[in-house]
């Protein structure tokens, strides 16, 4: 410790040691030679030497402009190599969020078990576009220090169809799948700090891997979005990476924008052949969803303007989270729905509310099982957030989320109260 | 716990008031307006001591994304808010924002006053500014090179030119871009084999091409531009991300009285009203 403590005093005092050992300047020293002036030519400025240098002082005017316009002609050449070169840079777009995150949640009943208090990362994601008039390729990778680790969440390959200024495209990958609003939005945008339960049971992990058509009409307020996908998204248990069946879902969105109005509805049509717990054979179960979505932005306060959002969706066949993986429920008649409220106040200030409901299994009622309520009974989840946003780069989101899961015949409804504080930076 | 909640929330709560404050009112934006941003600042102020209205350029791109990031009120801007842009507003401010057209201006193509070529049709104008058409020759002119001049790309007059007329195509690279329509025009009076754009109201000390529409030639004056009849008439606009109110609303209804119509046209714009 000790000999590294004298090795860093002797580098920092080299430099000083260096200076002293210089000789001190003495009047012997030959002083440096003053710039030798050229003549100078009728009504211009006197020359240096590293100007004569340039432009020979005997020469005349003409030979002067000559050497000028050569070197001007060499800097637009130059500067012309440079705008190509910065051209093909502006079509590279690099952009990435990280979502820091203290969580507490409630011990779920009096014994004390259940509940936590963490800090985690929710998300790291770093994303490159590469844009020209034709082409698009998007890869979005998401790298937190839990588990799954890193994981591609988008990579897709875009054609935009010739002659159509970008408004129709043809997009091959790993994609989101075009359905609805909540599930399409971007995660660094959302005012809370999750989606919502209906959106993370039916549209779980948001990505498929597929065939996208997508096309605007009427200046933008019209947008279709179609395609066909294997339909088990990203994380579905025992399939992550590939397909269970031959089976293709057909997913899409027929959507309106009058900008203080949009909303759109989406259908799902597919099959997925798998076993479920009552099959003796695997066999085709369907997974249909129908959504209806709208949004509604308004600007009536003074202090800041207002959005209402909400979105519905029905359909059978949804997916249960399983620790990483999700486990399907295979042709499992479920529906949900929410409703969100955003207030500006200010310009760096929002407060959200938001009210989601699901019900996991229609036709079942609700339930106590062991004096706690059963799986497939409804919840509906009152949540409030608090955003202040620092610049463009920094927002801290402080959310409250109070699910309610319907407790009859005197079951105990679980405390699991949930406060979030996110720090979101992005880039 | 709760105590902590309870700060965190109490501090969150207190924040909100302070945020929603009125300060002076900022304008930014489009070069091409910043001269009647300017004049009508300088008037108003006059008019009304004690509200200090800033201005300032850099082009309608960045004064669109200084309203997007919350530090200009009023983002002047010489073309219309890209889809991209009203998205962008919506996501972080919930509002589509506030579009206001303030004035009327014609993009005008510029020669040099000794090129014998007085009009152009709109696909010789793409030719040119894509790189199919090099030499003057091609187009009536003298057998020269064509020099081009063209504007940063945050300007709103490069979105407008491009859109336009170079129907979304990418400029050629040999266009050498200019901060601004003053340095424009005055590189166009200094290169004779030279062809810029800009607002009207700079075209000053240089010649103003005509747009060739079949067998009619139409000039950017004041009466084609105010009825439309000259194909690059455009409207300049202030944007805002909500209804104007306070200082800022006040100013606004200033630039649009008649007192701040006859600034327009003392600029050499086109009065919307």
């Amino acid at each position: 410790m000790r000999r590294l403590a004298n090795a860093l005093l002797v580098l920092t005092l080299s430099p000083t040691l260096a200076l002293a050992q210089q000789s001190p300047p003495t009047e012997e020293a030959t002083p440096p030679a003053p710039p030798t002036q050229a003549p100078a030519e009728d009504g211009a400025a006197p020359a240096t030497t590293s100007e004569a240098d340039a432009a020979p002082a005997d020469a005349d005017i003409d030979e002067r402009m000559t050497i000028a316009e050569g070197k001007v002609a060499a800097l637009e050449e130059q500067n012309t190599e440079t705008k190509n070169d910065l051209l093909s840079l502006k079509k590279l777009k690099i952009s990435g969020y990280v979502q820091g995150r203290y969580q507490y949640q409630q011990s779920l009943d009096e014994s004390g078990a259940g509940g936590f208090s963490k800090f985690s990362v929710r998300r790291g994601r770093l994303k490159t576009t590469y844009t020209t008039d034709w082409a698009q390729m998007m890869l979005q990778i998401d790298a937190v220090p839990a588990a799954p680790g890193v994981t591609v969440r988008d990579a897709e390959a875009t054609l935009f169809i010739p002659g159509t200024k970008q408004q129709l495209s043809l997009t091959l990958g790993q994609m989101k799948w075009p359905f609805g609003y909540e599930a399409v939005q971007s995660s660094s945008d959302r005012e809370m700090p999750e989606r919502t339960r209906v959106i993370r049971a039916f549209l779980p992990d948001e990505r498929d891997r597929g065939i996208k058509f997508a096309g605007n009409f009427l200046e933008g307020k019209v947008n279709v979005s179609v395609g066909l996908f294997d339909g088990d998204g990203i994380f579905n248990q025992g399939y992550v990476g590939s397909d269970n069946d031959k089976e293709k879902d057909f997913i899409g969105r027929a959507g309106f924008d009058l900008g203080w109005l949009s909303g759109g509805v989406s259908g799902w049509h597919g099959y997925s052949i798998a076993k479920a717990p009552s099959d003796a054979y695997r066999k085709a179960h369907t997974r249909d969803r129908l959504g209806l979505d709208a949004q509604v932005y308004l600007d009536v306060l003074p202090f800041g303007a207002t959005s209402i959002k909400g979105e519905y969706i029905v359909g059978k066949g949804y997916w249960k989270s399983s620790g990483d993986v999700k486990v399907e429920q295979l042709g499992v008649p479920a529906s949900g729905w929410y409703g969100l409220i955003v207030q500006n106040v200010g310009l760096t200030n929002a407060v959200a509310v938001r009210y989601d409901w699901f019900d996991p299994e229609h036709g079942k009622k609700n339930a106590a099982v062991d004096g706690r309520p059963a799986s497939t009974n409804t919840v509906g989840t009152l949540g409030v957030s608090l955003l202040h946003y620092f610049g463009e780069n920094l927002k801290v989101t402080a959310a409250y989320e109070m699910p309610m899961t319907a407790a009859p015949s005197g079951a105990q409804e679980p405390h699991d109260n949930l406060f979030t504080l996110q720090m979101q930076a992005r880039y | 716990m709760k105590t902590f909640l309870g700060s965190i929330v109490a501090g969150l709560l207190l924040a909100l008031p302070l945020a929603a404050q009125a300060g002076n009112v900022t304008v930014k934006g489009s070069d091409t307006m910043v001269i009647l941003g300017q004049r009508w600042a300088e008037e108003f102020m006059k008019k009304t001591p004690g509200t200090k209205v800033q201005v300032t350029g850099g082009g309608s791109g960045v004064g669109l994304a200084a309203l997007q990031n919350g530090t200009t009120e009023i983002a002047m801007s010489s073309r219309e808010m890209k889809d991209a842009e009203k998205t962008k507003l919506r996501t972080r401010y919930n509002t589509t924002g506030v579009e206001i057209p303030v004035a009327k201006d014609g993009v005008t193509f510029y020669v040099s006053e000794s090129n014998p070529v007085n009009a152009l049709t709109v696909e010789q104008l793409r030719g040119i500014y894509v790189g199919d058409i090099t030499n003057w020759k091609q187009v009536g002119g003298p057998d020269a090179p064509i020099i081009i001049y063209s504007r940063e790309n945050s300007s709103g007059t490069y979105v407008f030119v491009k859109d336009h007329v170079l129907d979304g195509e990418d400029y050629v690279a040999s266009a050498q871009t200019l901060p601004g329509t003053a340095a424009v025009v005055n590189a166009v009076a200094k290169e004779k084999n030279s062809i810029g754009y800009g607002g009207a109201a700079y075209a000053k000390g240089i010649k103003e091409l005509k747009i060739k529409q079949g067998n009619e030639e139409v000039a950017p004056s004041a009466e084609n531009i105010k009825t439309g009849k000259y194909p690059l008439s455009r409207d300049l606009y202030f944007y805002l991300r909500n209804k104007p109110s306070g200082e800022a609303k006040t100013f606004i209804d200033f630039a649009l009285s008649p007192e701040g119509q006859a600034v327009v046209t003392k600029v050499g714009y086109f009065p919307v009203k």
